[in-house]
């Protein structure tokens, strides 16, 4: 081999690692480029399942606080009849007592 | 292998481990921002679950405050419509006494003696109304006389009262009155009838 064949050879492999440092460093940046765009879309996918989830919660207590609701109601309004029966069975001792009252 | 051959081989070989280092360097870094950043994110989205935790306890606590709120209001609704039957129906028996004269009569006499002792004085004048001073007049001074041992001297005003019954007791010149109307009696017992009734009714 000549020896500007050699040197031929050396400046290949020297332009070859060139190449390859210039290959990663596209590489490198477009790895930190990607980054950006990967955090934007898992961030996005966390949030929407949160929100998703949160959606869910609030519904679910909005059909629970209902039903509470309305199993109170039920309860109370049955305690409410019973004391309106009580009472008005005593509305007429009641009068009777009121009006001892003013006459006294 | 040739001398020049090893020699390209080194140059090659680091130029693959310096490539490489570059790109593992580049993906380190955005693993450790990608971590970082995954790490803020889930506690933003785990506070986006916690404000809905809380918010679905204040809906859950809102809707059954508001149910007990209105169920408080239909029983006072309830309540205030029996106790106001009672007090009017209690108003309406007590005036119903005029019916019965005897008991009437009794009744009025003791308003006026208590009226008269309150006002204190010598002479006195007795307003009724015009039924009862027509139906009592000269009764009544007579009763008065019978409980009281030294009642003064007691006058009827001439100008009847406008009243369901009862009496108003004053001096002679109308500057000093001791009402014992029903409608006085019942006004100035209105409260304690409230208080009494409810007793009676819901035990309170």
């Amino acid at each position: 081999m000549s020896g500007l064949e050699t040197i031929k050879i050396i400046v290949d492999a020297e332009k070859e690692a060139s190449r390859m440092l210039e290959e990663a460093q596209r590489k490198a940046t477009e790895i930190r480029k990607q980054i950006d765009v990967t955090i934007e879309n898992r961030r996005s996918e966390a949030l929407q399942s949160a929100k998703q989830k949160a959606s869910e919660i609030t519904e679910r207590a909005e059909n629970e606080g209902k039903s509470e609701a309305e199993k109170f109601e039920r309860e109370s309004s049955e305690k409410l009849r019973e004391l309106v029966t009580k009472s008005s069975s005593k509305k007429e001792s009641a009068v009777k007592k009121l009006v001892e009252l003013v006459l006294s | 292998m040739s001398e020049t051959a090893r020699f390209t081989e080194d140059i090659l070989s680091i130029a693959r481990e310096k490539a490489q280092s570059i790109i593992s360097k580049a993906q380190e870094d955005a693993d450790r921002i990608l971590n970082e950043a995954k790490s803020n994110f889930l506690r933003e989205a785990s506070e986006v679950v916690k404000t809905a935790e809380t918010e679905a306890e204040a809906i859950r606590r809102r809707q059954v405050s508001e149910a007990r709120h209105t169920l408080k209001l239909r029983e006072q609704e309830e309540k205030n419509k029996i106790l106001t039957e009672v007090l009017d129906q209690t108003r309406k028996r007590a005036a119903e006494i005029t019916a019965d004269e005897n008991r009437y009569l009794q009744y009025l006499t003791k308003l006026s003696v208590d009226g008269i002792q309150e006002i204190g004085l010598e002479n006195v004048v007795l307003h009724l109304n015009a039924n009862d001073l027509k139906r009592f007049g000269e009764k009544l001074n007579r009763e008065i006389g019978r409980q009281m041992q030294n009642p003064g001297k007691v006058e009827f005003a001439r100008e009847s009262i406008d009243a369901a019954g009862g009496v108003i007791i004053s001096n002679d010149d109308d500057t000093i009155r001791i009402v014992n109307t029903f409608e006085q009696r019942y006004e100035a017992l209105e409260a304690r009838l409230l208080v009494e009734a409810g007793k009676l009714l819901f035990n309170e």
